[in-house]
């Protein structure tokens, strides 16, 4: 493998070469905030960011996205399939932990009775080229999920910011061939790669916030009907910031738009939320999860219990979104210190 | 306008207040604001006992409207033998009008709460200061006189308060919680007898002097990034219908997509619920995780409730909201009369 240089005045070249090729995508602000879009000039991409608002997930399993369209023709229903979906994708200047978010996204879509052609489709179809973090927030904590700031083991190619420059890694075998065809791009040097090793060690040292989840998930799995489910829920006030901009939740609804005028309709699918009234509402009337308590609960179990049990992993990559856009404050790492804090009383009670 | 000196003070006689409330008994249990876990939020806490009081903190970054939390009443507030808890709310001028309106709808007696009036200058607008500071994480909020200071790794910056506050907050005029006059023992703190509010409705001036095709560019251009995560609804005191139009599924009432028909319909809809009943708070648009701003649609409301009805949303729990009530003189020249 040959690590290459790219020049940060050079992203220009690399886009217009790229999206002849590639739907490109990357990160450019959208009304204050960096979005993942399709960008139609270079000069929109904006490659020294936090972190997306709403992740990258937006562009493989977008928030509403069209499964199919019909029309009548007489009595018959002529289905239209998507033709879109051999599109190449290119998903440029992903973190690490959206990066890492896609495998979790396939091990959902593509397990169980069902495949998800659509998602698995543009899934194949996609490259990611991941950028590293140099510098995490407080609210991230991709180290304690198993992620780290310069993980590269999800992205195709995997870029390092070293100031002027971006050293440019290989990773995959697609990733390979897209480097191949960057000719112009130089060969890194050996003080290249050592700075990008410096800067994954100093990122990684600055973490404040770190979790020990294999001990999270135990007191969860032994305590679904614990009183502190009330003390989390309570000043919870039901919207779906959290789960919305969440790279890993991918609960969707189903729906059917009839367009009688047009003779036409579409079948779409759009996000659904664990803390909507709708979740899980069943046709009786009956709801399981009928209040704000049961439907707090399902998000962290969803995403530290159910998880580790269903797939062998977190269902939680550490981006810390959920942190912040919380508009009362109440945080995971609240959350999960209550959840902690019950298992350090039942071990006071033992001692005592 | 100074920050801190004033806060600290409020914050001391507002913890006194609320210790003396507990010890008492004339309140079982306060919800106020606690100190965030972010540089830019704060919290709400309910508290029951005497030794948490110091948590309770007052400073211009408690947006919330806490009122929320009594309709529906969470479940803290009930007890399973006494029934509904006698309530503190720690009050700033919005939320006192939010309780007196909701009382004036009957969604909560008031004599089963206590206003804990508290003189609020204004709350900052957080997203804006956000979006500012742009793609740099904000570590440390502090206020020095006129000044928001805003720290974080390489990077100090300063905002003026009074222009970095709420845009609602600017021209507020029902800064502390409005006395209600048949039971003023129910406020405690610092409310205030309000009659003859002049409001000149000046910050729209510029918008409503827009075209309507630039209102309508401006308008969707906001809403274009909704994700429609109804945070906006779920902080509004005055949202409390069972189940919302946009959640109605027996049938489907309105279109549940992003796209901006759907989005628009639901935030039109939305507004129009809320004439006469916005006690201009501001809670949607700070909660907004995509920092949208309804402000200047909620403004246009309160402006032709205040026109056509002569109301202001919030002050008197006994005057009925002109939208649920009828009366004689009610201007009616959209009707189509035969004369």
């Amino acid at each position: 493998m040959v690590e290459k240089i790219l020049k940060k005045d050079d992203i220009g070249k690399l886009y217009s070469e790229l999206e002849k090729e590639y739907k490109f995508y990357a990160p450019t602000k959208v009304k204050g905030n960096i979005a993942f879009k399709h960008i139609l000039n270079a000069e929109e991409i904006e490659l020294d960011y936090l972190n997306s608002k709403v992740p990258p997930k937006d562009v493989l399993f977008p928030q509403k996205e069209t499964i199919f369209e019909y029309r009548y023709e007489g009595k018959e229903v002529i289905i239209e399939e998507r033709k879109d979906l051999e599109d190449k994708l290119l998903i440029f200047g992903v973190r690490p932990c959206d990066a890492y978010s896609f495998k979790l996204l396939e091990d959902f879509f593509a397990s169980g009775d069902f495949q998800d052609d659509i998602f698995l489709k543009k899934r194949e179809n996609a490259t990611i080229i991941g950028i590293g973090c140099n510098s995490p927030r407080q609210s991230c904590f991709c180290t304690s999920v198993g992620g780290h700031p310069f993980q590269k083991e999800s992205t195709d190619v995997f870029l390092s910011d070293l100031g002027d420059t971006y050293l440019v890694e290989a990773i995959s075998e697609k990733g390979k061939e897209l480097v191949k065809k960057l000719s112009w791009l130089a060969d890194a040097k050996k003080a290249d790669m050592e700075k990008s090793k410096e800067l994954a060690k100093l990122a990684e040292d600055s973490f404040t916030t770190k979790f020990n989840f294999d001990l999270v998930t135990k007191v969860l799995d032994e305590n679904f009907e614990h009183p502190v489910w009330q003390e989390i829920s309570e000043s919870c006030i039901g919207c779906s910031s959290c789960t919305f901009l969440c790279p890993t939740c991918t609960c969707f609804d189903v729906i059917d738009e009839n367009d009688e005028y047009n003779n036409r309709g579409r079948r779409i699918r759009i996000w659904d939320t664990c803390q909507s009234c709708l979740y899980t509402l069943e046709t009786s009337g009956h709801n399981p999860r009928p209040a704000k308590i049961q439907r707090c609960r399902n998000r962290i179990m969803h995403k530290f219990s159910y998880y580790p049990s269903n797939y062998d992993c977190l269902g939680c990559v550490g981006c810390g979104r959920c942190i912040t856009a919380c508009p009362v404050n109440n945080e995971l790492r609240l959350i999960i210190d209550k959840i902690l804090e019950i298992q350090e009383k039942s071990g006071e009670k033992v001692s005592a | 306008m100074g920050l801190e000196t004033e806060n600290k003070d409020i914050e001391t006689n507002l913890i006194e207040i609320a210790r003396g409330l507990l010890k008492d008994k004339k309140v079982d249990v306060i919800i106020g604001y606690k100190k965030g876990t972010l540089p830019l939020l704060s919290q709400p806490i309910i508290i029951d006992s005497e030794e948490e009081v110091d948590k309770l903190i007052w400073n211009n970054l408690c947006y919330v409207n806490l009122a929320k939390y009594l309709v529906p009443r969470v479940p803290r507030f009930v007890d399973s033998e006494k029934g509904n808890l006698k309530v503190g709310v720690v009050s700033k001028g919005c939320v006192g009008r939010a309780l007196i309106h909701l009382a004036s709808e009957n969604k909560i007696n008031l004599d089963e709460i206590t206003i804990i009036g508290i003189p609020c200058n204004g709350v900052v607008n957080r997203q804006r200061i956000e979006m500012e500071i742009g793609e740099k994480e904000i570590l440390e909020v502090s206020v020095s006189g006129d000044n928001i200071i805003v720290k974080g790794k390489n990077f100090e910056k300063e905002f003026l308060f009074d222009e970095y506050m709420n845009d609602l907050c600017k021209g507020c005029k029902i800064r502390k919680p409005p006395l209600i006059s048949k039971a003023p023992d129910l406020c405690v703190g610092e409310c205030e007898e309000y009659s003859n509010i002049v409001d000149d409705f000046s910050d729209i001036a510029e918008f409503e002097a827009l075209t309507p095709e630039e209102k309508w560019n401006q308008i969707t251009e906001e809403l274009s990034v909704c994700t429609r995560c109804y945070a906006c609804r779920e902080a509004c005191p005055m949202c409390y219908c069972n189940l919302c139009f946009v959640d109605q599924n027996k049938p489907v009432w309105f279109g549940k997509t992003t796209d901006l028909p759907d989005v628009f319909v639901y935030h039109l809809i939305r507004a129009m619920h809320m004439a006469g009943r916005c006690v201009a708070c501001g809670a949607c648009s700070l909660v907004c995780p995509m920092g949208i701003d309804l402000n200047k649609i909620n403004r246009k409301l309160e402006k032709i409730v205040k026109e056509r009805f002569d109301f202001i949303s919030g002050l008197d729990p006994d005057v009925l909201p002109p939208m649920v009530d009828f009366k004689m003189d009610d201007a009616q020249e959209f009707m189509l009369e035969e004369d």
